[in-house]
């Protein structure tokens, strides 16, 4: 028997047992189930609201907050910044180059932890690295940062510094989620210029 | 018979790959379930049941006690199990669940630590497993934003 008849027999017999194969195009978890627990008990996943108020007044670039609440409930206010992929969407293809990337930590937020810890467990489960969650998500956030208030009659520089994060951060979620959506992006291009020009640099 | 003999190799690697697609869709260490399906799951909070429906239902259950704490008192009960979350994978555990008759009720007092762990579970292939809410609905803003009236771009005030 010559060797192309063999070469046949083999490529029909791999072919039957392909289609014999479950086919799932859709997208499942790479990690294995071990794997997933290990991180989920890790509980490194977190940033208080605190450290999510410092990213926002630094305006720091190593970090990406994502909402993944609905449209509408993004729309009524948001984390200055931040971008909306809802979680009901999360797997949409369009999302994969936010979600899938090295460069920058993901943070998620929902209205409180349930849902941003969904998709922590989902973005985990499917191999995206640096996936964070803000704990206790815009409760945490309204309560500590927008309704913080200093009662005593002494402050620590500690304390005084961490009052001044939030007063800094309740300003800019203010200011900002005040403004009509076309006018939010020229906010932050004038807020940078205004710091160019503090810091000596050129218009 | 010459010609069959000859196909030996073709059909010993046939079979070996045939092994190795039946030991892998086997492995029960691997996520088989589309993510598609958690999200769907917790859609209106379909995943989540309050303690007043838990009180309600007909249908027999059994909560899991995910944390390194006692049950609350209003949950104590001899439906309960406890499960530290760090060993819910272990092969006596996975059996206890699978085993289990009626939903599986996830309770953590973290309740980040429950809804990871329901992804983790619902992604494994349990069926009715549910987190347990122990207050009011967790992901609804409880708080109101207030708008600045007076917020304008610091741009046209310069």
């Amino acid at each position: 028997m010559n060797a192309r008849i063999k070469y046949s027999v083999l490529l029909i017999g791999v072919g039957i047992i392909l289609a014999f194969l479950p086919f799932n195009a859709s997208l499942s978890f790479r990690l294995k189930p071990s794997e997933l627990l290990a991180k989920l008990v890790a509980d490194e996943s977190y940033f208080s609201v605190d450290q999510v108020a410092r990213f926002l007044n630094n305006e720091d670039s190593t970090g990406q907050l994502i909402d993944v609440r609905s449209t509408g409930q993004f729309k009524e206010c948001n984390i200055p910044g931040s971008i909306n992929i809802p979680f009901s969407d999360f797997t949409n293809p369009l999302w994969e180059g936010y979600l899938n990337q090295k460069e920058m930590k993901n943070i998620y937020y929902g209205n409180d932890g349930q849902t941003a810890s969904y998709a922590w467990a989902i973005a985990t489960g499917l191999g995206y690295g640096n996936n964070f969650v803000m704990k206790g998500g815009l409760n945490e956030w309204f309560k500590t940062v927008m309704l913080s208030q200093f009662s005593g009659e002494k402050i620590t520089p500690l304390e005084n510094a961490r009052f001044e994060n939030r007063l800094n951060a309740r300003k800019v979620f203010t200011q900002v989620n005040s403004l009509p959506d076309s006018l939010k992006t020229k906010y932050f291009n004038a807020k940078r210029l205004i710091e160019s020009k503090l810091d000596g640099g050129c218009e | 018979m010459n010609q069959i003999k000859s196909l030996t190799i073709v059909v010993l690697i046939l079979v070996a790959l045939l092994i190795l697609v039946i030991v892998r869709s086997s492995d029960k260490n691997l996520f088989k379930k589309e993510v598609r399906t958690a999200i769907e799951a917790t859609q209106n909070n379909s995943n989540t049941i309050s303690l007043d429906q838990l009180k309600k239902q007909t249908r027999s259950w059994i909560v899991v006690n995910l944390g390194s704490e006692d049950l609350p008192d209003f949950l104590h009960s001899e439906n309960s199990i406890h499960l530290p979350v760090e060993n819910i994978l272990d092969q006596t555990n996975r059996k206890i669940l699978g085993e289990a008759k009626g939903d599986l009720i996830l309770y953590s007092n973290d309740e980040a630590m429950a809804a990871k762990t329901w992804v983790i579970l619902n992604q494994l292939g349990f069926e009715n497993v549910f987190i347990l809410n122990t207050g009011s609905n967790p992901e609804v803003l409880k708080y109101k934003f207030q708008p600045d009236t007076t917020a304008r771009l610091e741009q046209d005030s310069m």
